[in-house]
């Protein structure tokens, strides 16, 4: 894979990019300047389901989390990884993790059933965010949430900390969407730079 | 608004197989006897191992973790005024509700919000399901809130109680240690064992401390996040990620890696691990990793997964408290491949006031907390 020049981050926003967004910092009223690089989400008009990711199994969490991921950095950086000292966090924010697993280890473990080892590399959002992490070079934090608001919304507030603090110079903050059982049904996907400083 | 400057720790406190409270946890790190017993808790029929280091008594996870917010406060002096300012991170595993019981209470993500109305805890709330960096992000963020100004004071709370979903998990992928011992850095090690944390700490700003008469413990100097961009579950065997995110909590703290007087490793005994985070220290301390004493206590209260870094941060402070480090139990002998000053016999007095405490986890997560004594 051949990386693009690194675009830097006052270029004019592409296609599927967007321009500036004011979110609140945690705990106050100030507003901090945040910029979107890129935006994606899946399903977009003409997807399907997601395509499969090795190692992952039985649910549509990680697929759903790799391909908004992909598409939502192949706007910034073509084909990947992303330049070389970037320092790219993670958020990714879902309600409950890959629910449809968890139930399914709770059904197997309640009949004293043996549950496959891949059940144990997938138990935790962080196993699919370090695949996306190492597909794509992103050595920032990783970071999961599970939303105590307004969905996005913590994802938000978390990106513009990290950018900030200068743990990451930018965040792909990624957000599953899901029904009421948690079902995943969707992501959205931006990628976050343009901190207020330190 | 919160000054910019120190972060105070002003009030902690912990459970976990060692006992209740603090002075459980300290007593029981520098005992250094591991707590492993045969799993009472659930039925292990079929399973490849099972010990565990559980309490033999122990509510649901929510009150148990409503009681840590609450005696955390209240060691820390905290009025409800004061309480009412505080924001709550919280770090627990996401999913299904995690309680042993049926009758355990909201679930992720309610909870957060269900704990800060039983504790008075009127700022904001975060939920941290980051595995086994949750509970370390959590204080790392904290700590930028406050010294950014944006709270003067955050509890962080964090919970595991050994259950038979996660003990499945970990059995299935053969990371428990089938010797029924957790070695870390020792030759023949052979994995982790998994064990209860419920934690909380108050943190705050030393302006906001001292106005109101509070008493800090220790303060956090420094902190580090970073990931290694190398594998969804096996972390970097160079440590480079691991080895940032200690050099970004010595920038922070403005010390050199020769001020360090002890690590708290976040090693859980597993062979390839271990040796990741001690390439690590080496990366990122340089030849002091040869002489700063090490230890893992993961080996006496076993691994409490997403409350694991604040467990361990509250025995790192409660070490520097008393002047003593704990002791690296299971040790077997030394391994070439983690080449550290390990602390294997007895407790060794500290001789800075400076310590890390590492946690790292599946996508390559790392976090680094320096702390200091007050």
């Amino acid at each position: 894979m051949t990386a693009p020049a690194h675009p830097g981050r006052s270029r004019t926003p592409g296609p599927g990019e967007s321009g500036r967004t004011a979110v609140p910092a945690a705990g106050t009223d100030r507003p901090r300047e945040v910029r979107a690089l890129a935006e994606a989400r899946w399903p977009e008009a003409g997807d399907g389901a997601p395509p499969g990711v090795p190692g992952f199994v039985h649910s549509a969490f990680a697929p759903l989390v790799v391909a908004v991921a992909d598409r939502c950095l192949r706007r910034r950086y073509g084909q990947g990884p992303a330049p070389v000292g970037t320092g790219t966090a993670i958020v990714l924010v879902s309600a409950a993790g890959d629910r449809p697993s968890a139930d399914h280890v709770r059904a197997t473990v309640a009949v004293g059933g043996r549950v496959g080892p891949l059940f144990f590399f997938q138990s935790v959002p962080n196993s699919v965010a370090g695949h996306v992490a190492a597909r794509w070079g992103l050595d920032g934090p990783v970071v999961c949430l599970s939303p105590t608001g307004p969905a996005g919304e913590d994802g938000t507030v978390e990106a513009e900390l990290l950018l900030y603090d200068g743990d990451a110079d930018e965040v792909l903050l990624v957000a599953i969407e899901e029904t009421p059982d948690g079902t995943p049904t969707g992501a959205v996907a931006a990628l976050l730079g343009g901190g207020a400083g330190r | 608004m919160a000054e910019r400057g120190a972060v105070a720790i002003s009030g902690v406190h912990a459970v976990s197989a060692l006992g209740r409270g603090a002075d459980a946890q300290l007593a029981g790190v520098l005992a250094g006897a591991p707590a492993f017993r045969p799993v009472r808790r659930f039925d292990t029929t079929g399973r490849r191992v099972t010990v565990a280091a559980t309490l033999p008594e122990v509510g649901t996870l929510t009150d148990e973790l409503a009681e840590a917010i609450d005696t955390a406060c209240r060691a820390a002096g905290l009025d409800a005024a004061a309480r009412a300012e505080c924001a709550l991170l919280l770090a627990t595993h996401g999913g299904p509700a995690a309680d042993p019981g049926p009758d355990g209470g909201p679930e992720v993500p309610a909870l957060a919000g269900h704990l800060a109305r039983r504790g008075g805890l009127g700022g904001p709330t975060r939920i941290y399901t980051s595995a086994c960096v949750s509970a370390s992000t959590a204080v790392a963020d904290a700590a930028t809130m406050i010294r950014r100004g944006d709270v003067e004071r955050v509890v962080v709370a964090a919970g595991y109680l050994v259950e038979p979903d996660q003990f499945a998990l970990f059995d299935a992928g053969r990371a428990l240690a089938a010797d029924g011992a957790v070695r870390p850095f020792s030759a023949g090690r052979q994995g982790l064992l998994l064990g209860d944390g419920v934690a909380a700490v108050v943190l705050e700003s030393a302006g906001a401390a001292h106005r109101r008469g509070g008493t800090p413990l220790a303060t956090i100097r420094g902190w580090g996040r970073a990931g290694d961009a190398y594998h969804p579950c096996q972390p970097d065997p160079l440590g480079r990620g691991l080895a940032r995110a200690v050099g970004a909590a010595l920038r922070r703290a403005g010390l050199p890696a020769g001020a360090v007087g002890y690590v708290n490793a976040n090693a859980t005994g597993t062979g390839f691990s271990d040796a990741s985070e001690a390439a690590a220290l080496r990366l990122a301390l340089g030849d002091v990793a040869d002489r700063v004493p090490v230890s893992s206590t993961k080996s006496v209260h076993g691994h409490a997964l997403e409350a694991s870094g604040l467990l361990e941060l509250v025995v790192t402070v409660l070490a520097l408290r008393r002047g003593s480090l704990p002791v690296n139990a299971g040790w077997l002998g030394p391994d070439e491949a983690c080449p550290l000053t390990v602390i294997t016999s007895a407790p060794r007095p500290a001789t800075t006031p400076y310590a890390l405490s590492l946690n790292a986890a599946f996508g390559g997560a790392n976090t680094a907390l320096l702390v200091g004594a007050a």
